[in-house]
């Protein structure tokens, strides 16, 4: 039993690929421990302290040697706070949501604890407030007494130097006043004398310039206490707001509130209606059914909420998925046909050859073109009403520039799918084919019962080839169509260019590469499920 | 479908007061325009919001990561969307090109536009499309930023220039031996705006051609307009200036807020005027929507327009001593990562009425954002009038064109009866006060001379405008 289990497991690390587990179930079962420890050691632990040893190298000296006027690489723990960050705004944002349809005693006991909340960060906001400041005079004093040395230095120098120049200047001029005309040698010396003072004023000015240059450093200077400060500041001021906010989600906004106003009008409405008298009935009775619907809205009605980076997680995923099967539907068969005939390989070749290497910065804005040509206006369009309509997928709101991210991912991906898919029909094994023609099979039966079953592995392997492909290729493509997704944060990110956006696309780089590792691993998997030796039957 | 509800809000007998207003900009040219609305803006006791027979209740609006998308992001947050029974997605863009094609595709319902946007969608320069507008954003709240070598060569070629606080408005007088030394070695130099038909594009071009440096003309074949251009002109998106500035490509830049700010905070750059100095109180931004949007949901373009005005009403109310007293609430919001997303302290330079010029140089300037102020959210005539006499003078529009076109093209984009009525609603639910909106006005500014160039612009003569000028197309 246990031994079964050893087994099954070791075929499961192996189908996944997952090659550094295998010495800790050896090790479990007791087998050859000194070596199992030294593979742990090989595959765990050195892999371990490489990746301390570079997190170490970029918090101690690349962060801090990075700097730049557009911005400094930021830190891995201000990586790690960004990463908070982010997900704080989509806690509350989630929360501001729930606040919305929140009803009955829950809502009251919340609201009660966001007014309690609300009420004690006053305080807080405004010693916030006071440290800003107080660093800010500290930062300014401290500022202007390193300047006050060099400034003072500066304004010497320039005195002496305007007062040096008009001095040499004026005696320049009276020598002029006295130059013998005709005596040429004199006068290359007087012309000597005038370059010499200009080039004695350019020695005069650089100097300034070096002080000035060490002044606008210091003013340039960031002191650590004043971002401190400011950065407290800002936590605090976004907490308030987003607890303004809430109190107004669960109070007056709240849906159940709007709901009971929206009754009130109705009743008011109907009174009017069956109160009234002559021509006054029509217009009475449009007041009802007018306050009829909007209650049905108000009823129906939900928080706007931004995206979150979790939201636009998921909905790149989705999109690299969209064009990942679009583009092996389109791919496989292509590539088979390529396979089994060297005349429609013949036909192929030119496009593939022509179209392999075009760039998704390229297919883009054709993709999209053609998109919003296909559903001109998405909000009435049937296609994307009934995308919007489905479970599960229908809140990710499939737009034209989702479907032109995804079709540039299919076109940019499917090259590796249909190449390896031809590569692997055109080399099954003759011998099966031969038995195929002694059986007398048909067409179809012999592709699926020979062709494709041989060729599967090869095939895997180009759909995980394709599915990294584009993965990459997506985060370009969502960022120039501005489709939600990763892409589109990474963007707006660029574009906010506050203190902590460097740092917040940094998290983006780790959160991409992890996806990028998952979706890789689960194609392993299906590859080797596919391929003969690793097939499920063997587990 | 507009009209006819337009005329139910101008004929239908009301209880509570005749509509003045509406009833003259009907008639048009009533009178001349009176005075630039007041400068300041009390708090008002709120009142009951009226709810419209919505249309569509599920908006989507585009926005592009400026300070002066402001209206949109406050009407949506401080829930003045809410109280007209509109759910509200606010989304950011990445380009001025993308933001109008989403409008157009439906994608979007409507956007934060700049102001030659929807004049050149409808007349066709770029894109294609009917686009309207009933809400004028704001006014001001652009600057010009030169790089720190140009600078200090400005200060070289004008000593007043060299002192921690010089003396504005600054012309580009300083920059035009700049320009002619780069011309005799065989280069020229390069400027960043970031849109062909932005106020910015206007802007930069009138403070170079102000002080005789020709920024180059649109013509047909070039549509790129460097034509004779002594400095060269290129499309940057806004939040990408600083780092091209840094990275030399280019040597200065027009552009919105919080990027010439940005430019000072990271010491890469010296902004040398605002568009304040170029011409005194500006149309900025204005709110668009397609034409056939609008006539197929007109009371959602009613709500729409009054949650915008009061929105505008918020971030310009001030108290007793002029102070502006939303306006840190709206730089805490605005600075959110989803709305514009820079740093607070950045943001609120000028938001506050701060304009830093250089880490020493900051200066009090109250109007460099105006909401609502100067009757700003008004829909002007002249202003389209403005823009459309900018596109001819660079070659953007490649025709003369009689003045009655002028006109009519801005008649054809400018809606000030759905402002109006909008108007009218809050007055009568008390959101905001009778004198704050030009009732009886022709739609045309009275005649300005408040440009860096000291030029008078009328807006009822186009012609006259255009001849005035030395450099770009006299008619």
């Amino acid at each position: 039993m246990l031994q079964t289990l050893k087994t099954t497991l070791l075929k499961v690390i192996d189908l996944t690929a997952l090659g550094f587990l295998e010495p800790y179930v050896r090790l479990a079962y007791g087998e050859e421990p000194t070596k199992q420890l030294r593979k742990i050691g090989q595959f765990t632990v050195v892999p371990v302290l490489v990746i301390i040893a570079g997190l170490l190298v970029w918090a101690t000296m690349i962060s801090p040697n990075v700097k730049t006027k557009s911005g400094e690489l930021p830190s891995p723990t201000v990586v790690a706070s960004a990463a908070g960050s982010l997900h704080q705004f989509a806690i509350r944002e989630g929360n501001k949501e729930a606040a919305y349809v929140a009803t009955g005693e829950e809502r009251e006991a919340w609201l009660a604890d966001v007014e309690a909340e609300l009420e004690s960060i006053g305080a807080e906001v405004e010693s916030a407030n006071a440290t800003v400041v107080e660093a800010r005079k500290a930062e300014a004093a401290s500022k202007s007494e390193r300047i006050a040395p060099l400034q003072a230095k500066v304004d010497a120098l320039k005195t002496a130097m305007k007062e040096e120049r008009a001095a040499k200047q004026a005696a320049l001029k009276e020598q002029a006043a006295s130059l013998p005309v005709g005596d040429n040698p004199q006068r290359a010396a007087y012309l000597g004398e005038l370059a010499g003072l200009n080039a004695w004023l350019d020695e005069q000015k650089a100097e300034i310039d070096t002080i000035d240059d060490q002044i606008k450093l210091i003013r340039d200077e960031k002191d650590p206490a004043v971002l401190a400060a400011l950065s407290q500041q800002t936590a605090v001021a976004e907490r308030e707001q987003y607890l303004k906010k809430m109190a107004e989600q669960l109070g007056e906004d709240n849906r159940q509130a709007r709901v009971a106003t929206g009754q009130e009008k109705l009743d008011v409405a109907k009174t009017t209606f069956f109160n009234a008298e002559g021509a006054a009935a029509f217009n009475a009775a449009k007041k009802v059914i007018s306050a009829e619907e909007r209650l049905a809205k108000t009823e129906e009605s939900s928080y706007a909420k931004p995206a979150t980076l979790y939201y636009q997680i998921q909905r790149s995923i989705l999109c690299v998925f969209a064009g990942f099967f679009l583009g092996s539907a389109i791919a496989i068969p292509i590539g088979v046909l390529c396979g089994l005939s060297t005349t429609f390989m013949g036909a192929m070749t030119p496009f593939i050859a022509l179209f392999k290497p075009v760039s998704p910065i390229v297919w883009l804005p054709i993709a999209l073109i053609v998109a919003s040509a296909l559903i001109p206006d998405p909000d009435k369009h049937w296609f994307t009403q009934w995308m919007w309509e489905l479970p599960l997928i229908g809140q990710y709101k499939i737009n034209p520039a989702f479907m032109a991210s995804a079709v540039t991912v299919a076109l940019c991906s499917l090259w590796a799918t249909m190449v390896n898919t031809a590569l692997g029909v055109a080399s099954v094994d003759k011998d099966h084919l031969n038995v195929a023609k002694v059986l007398r099979l048909g067409f179809w039966s012999r592709l699926f019962k020979i062709v494709l079953p041989s060729s599967l592995p090869l095939v895997f392997a180009g759909l995980r080839i394709s599915l990294g492909v584009g993965w990459m290729v997506l985060i370009a493509a969502e960022l120039l169509s501005s489709s939600e997704g990763i892409g589109k944060f990474v963007w707006d990110q660029f574009n906010n260019g506050a203190s902590d956006s460097f740092a917040k696309m940094m998290v983006v780089v780790f959160i991409v590469g992890a996806i990028g590792l998952l979706l890789d691993r689960i194609m392993v998997v299906f590859q080797r499920l596919v391929s003969f030796e690793g097939s499920i039957a063997a587990v | 479908m507009l009209t006819e509800l337009l005329e139910r809000f101008v004929t239908a007998p009301r209880p509570r007061r005749v509509l003045p207003g509406v009833a003259a900009a009907f008639l048009v040219s009533a009178g001349t325009a009176s005075a630039l609305g007041p400068a300041e803006v009390p708090a008002v006791d709120s009142g009951e919001t009226e709810m419209l027979d919505l249309e569509k209740d599920e908006l989507k609006f585009g926005f592009i990561k400026l300070t002066d998308c402001a209206p949109i992001v406050i009407a949506k947050e401080k829930g003045f969307f809410d109280d007209e029974g509109l759910s509200v997605e606010v989304i950011a863009q990445p380009n001025w090109k993308t933001l109008l094609d989403n409008v157009i595709s439906g994608e979007l319902d409507g956007a934060h536009m700049l102001s030659g946007q929807p004049i050149a969608a409808t007349i066709g320069f770029g894109t294609k499309a009917h686009i309207i507008t009933a809400f004028t954003m704001d006014l001001n709240g652009n600057g010009i930023t030169v790089s720190n070598a140009i600078w200090e060569q400005m200060q070289e070629n004008d000593p007043a220039l060299d002192t921690d606080q010089p003396s504005h408005p600054i012309s580009a007088a300083a920059l035009k031996p700049i320009v002619e030394e780069r011309i005799a070695d065989g280069e020229k130099l390069q400027m960043g705006m970031v849109f062909p038909v932005s106020t910015h594009n206007y802007e930069i071009r009138y403070w170079l051609a102000a002080a005789g440096i020709h920024p180059g003309m649109y013509t047909e074949t070039d549509i790129g307009g460097r034509t004779d251009a002594q400095v060269e002109l290129s499309v940057t998106p806004p939040p990408m200036m600083p780092a091209t500035l840094e990275a030399g490509n280019i040597q200065g830049y027009c552009v919105g807020e919080p990027w010439n700010q940005q430019a000072v905070a990271k010491g890469i750059g010296v902004p040398v005027t605002t568009n304040y100095d170029v011409w005194k109180n500006n149309p900025e931004k204005v709110f668009g929507v397609t034409k056939a949007w609008a006539d197929e949901n007109p009371q959602t373009m009613l709500a729409v327009t009054k949650a915008l005005i009061r929105a505008g009403r918020w971030l310009d109310e001030t108290d007793d001593a002029g102070y502006l007293v939303n306006r840190e609430e709206a730089a805490r919001i605005l600075s959110r990562p989803d709305y514009v997303g820079a740093d607070y302290d950045v943001i609120k330079n000028s938001m506050t009425g701060y304009f830093y010029f250089q880490r020493t140089d900051k200066r009090a300037m109250p109007d460099f954002n105006v909401f609502y102020k100067y009757f700003c959210t008004y829909p002007w005539y002249s202003d389209g009038v403005w823009f459309l006499t900018q596109m001819r003078r660079w070659g953007q529009i490649t025709e003369p064109k009689p003045a009655e076109w002028y006109h009519a093209t801005a008649k054809e984009v400018y809606k000030p009866d759905i402002y109006l009525a909008a108007a009218r609603m809050l007055v009568e639910e008390g959101f905001i006060l009778e004198e704050e909106i030009p009732w009886d006005t022709d739609g045309y500014k009275p005649a300005t001379d408040e440009f860096i160039d000291g030029k008078t612009y009328d807006g009822k003569d186009p012609l006259g405008y255009l001849a005035s000028f030395q450099i770009g197309n006299p008619e």
